[in-house]
């Protein structure tokens, strides 16, 4: 048996969060959301918090750790010896116990336009939309993104400012615009080169540290630097040419 | 009803990955301090005794150690940019993916080949 605290909000009961100290039974391979189903089972079933697929697949069990965003199914126990505490994924409004909104997330992926947007590479539709492993493997990673917003919870950029579209919405967008069926970056560009689009990344980097799929996504948000850098430049020269046209 | 925790100003205390990041952030300081001084010392060669006073504040302790500290700090940035560098810009020549290893120690390559030419031309006055 073992103590973990876990930051409890209940909204009919107070309107302030609080730790409550909880005792859990672990071996070696207790996972921390092991531990959150044991306290709703045995200890007290009011503790909300989210899971799915307990193999670090469907995104939803994500929680800060010792202040550090993590996937609840895949850290475990054993990995903290001393002090234990777990609160809701940071930066985002917290509506119950470790459960938060995730619609500020869900709107910046939406943002980006993360489909395939046909235009001059349209397919064939009666036909397979090929593509070689090379032109997949120019995307592949960063489309392992799994949606958890772990990402958010380590970007103090979001924190401070959640209008920025953030590190996996940018990575998505990325994945769409590297992908060789797609023709949809003209339209995608726009909201990565406003102010709260890639421009508003610092290279913090902490995103790409707690990210569990190796999406980088700092990586992803930079590259798109470039690529903004250079659709603004294209932007600026189209603009000249024809403001110069018309005098 | 839902509550949202404030960032403090203090949040880059929390992890001593956020430490390190605004260690990155502060090597713009010493960095700024020398650019100043460099800059006095152009205007300076206007007026030998300008000059003059110019070479005493350089080689003032103090100074030297903030333009220690400049060269320490702009060297840690170095350090932490040429990894993020292939991170940025990834290389690639027909299918192969240039491994960043290669990336990093070819930034620290042009670094000493850099160096190299500023002790030829200044040690040995641009002769061998
Ligand atoms: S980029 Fe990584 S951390 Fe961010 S949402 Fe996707 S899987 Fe999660
Ligand atoms: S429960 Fe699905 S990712 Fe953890």
């Amino acid at each position: 048996m073992r103590s973990i605290q876990i930051l409890r909000y209940l909204p009919e009961e107070s309107s302030q969060p609080f730790l409550q100290s909880f005792q859990v039974p672990v071996t070696d391979s207790t996972s921390v959301l092991d531990a959150l189903n044991y306290i709703k089972e045995s200890l007290d079933p009011t503790l909300s918090f989210r899971w799915s697929c307990r193999m670090a697949i469907c995104g939803s069990c994500g929680v800060m750790v010792n202040g550090i965003p993590k996937l609840g199914c895949k850290d475990f126990l054993r990995n903290y010896p001393n002090e234990l505490i777990i609160e809701p994924l940071a930066h985002l409004p917290v509506e119950r116990d470790l459960v938060v909104n995730m619609d500020s997330f869900l709107r910046h992926l939406e943002a980006v336009k993360p489909y395939l947007i046909e235009g001059k590479h349209a397919a064939d539709s009666s036909q397979p939309n090929r593509q070689t492993p090379a032109q997949m493997a120019r995307y592949q990673q960063f489309a392992n993104c799994i949606n958890c917003g772990l990402c958010y919870a380590a970007c103090p950029q979001f924190g401070l400012n959640p209008e920025f579209t953030g590190p996996a919405a940018i990575a998505l967008a990325h994945r769409y615009n590297l992908d060789s069926r797609d023709s949809g970056k003209a339209q995608r560009m726009a909201p990565l080169n406003s102010k709260n689009g890639v421009w508003s990344c610092t290279f913090v980097g902490f995103c790409s540290e707690v990210c569990p799929k190796g999406v980088d996504p700092a990586a992803a948000v930079n590259q798109g630097k470039v690529e903004s850098a250079k659709s603004m430049l294209i932007q600026l020269f189209r603009g000249r040419a024809i403001g110069g046209a018309g005098q | 009803m839902s509550y949202k925790p404030q960032l403090t100003g203090s949040w880059w205390l929390k992890h001593r990955f956020f430490k390190a990041y605004m260690l990155r952030e502060a090597t713009v300081i010493p960095l700024a301090f020398l650019l100043c001084s460099l800059v006095a010392g152009a205007f300076s060669l206007q007026d030998p005794e300008r000059f003059q006073h110019w070479q005493a504040f350089m080689s003032n302790p103090l100074v030297i150690l903030v333009h220690t500290l400049a060269l320490t700090a702009s060297l840690y940035h170095a350090a932490t940019f040429f990894v993020l560098f292939p991170r940025v810009m990834p290389i690639r020549v027909g299918n192969y993916q240039l491994p960043a290893r290669y990336l990093v120690l070819a930034q620290w390559g042009a670094v000493w080949l850099i160096v190299a030419l500023f002790i030829w031309l200044f040690a040995f006055g641009g002769q061998s």
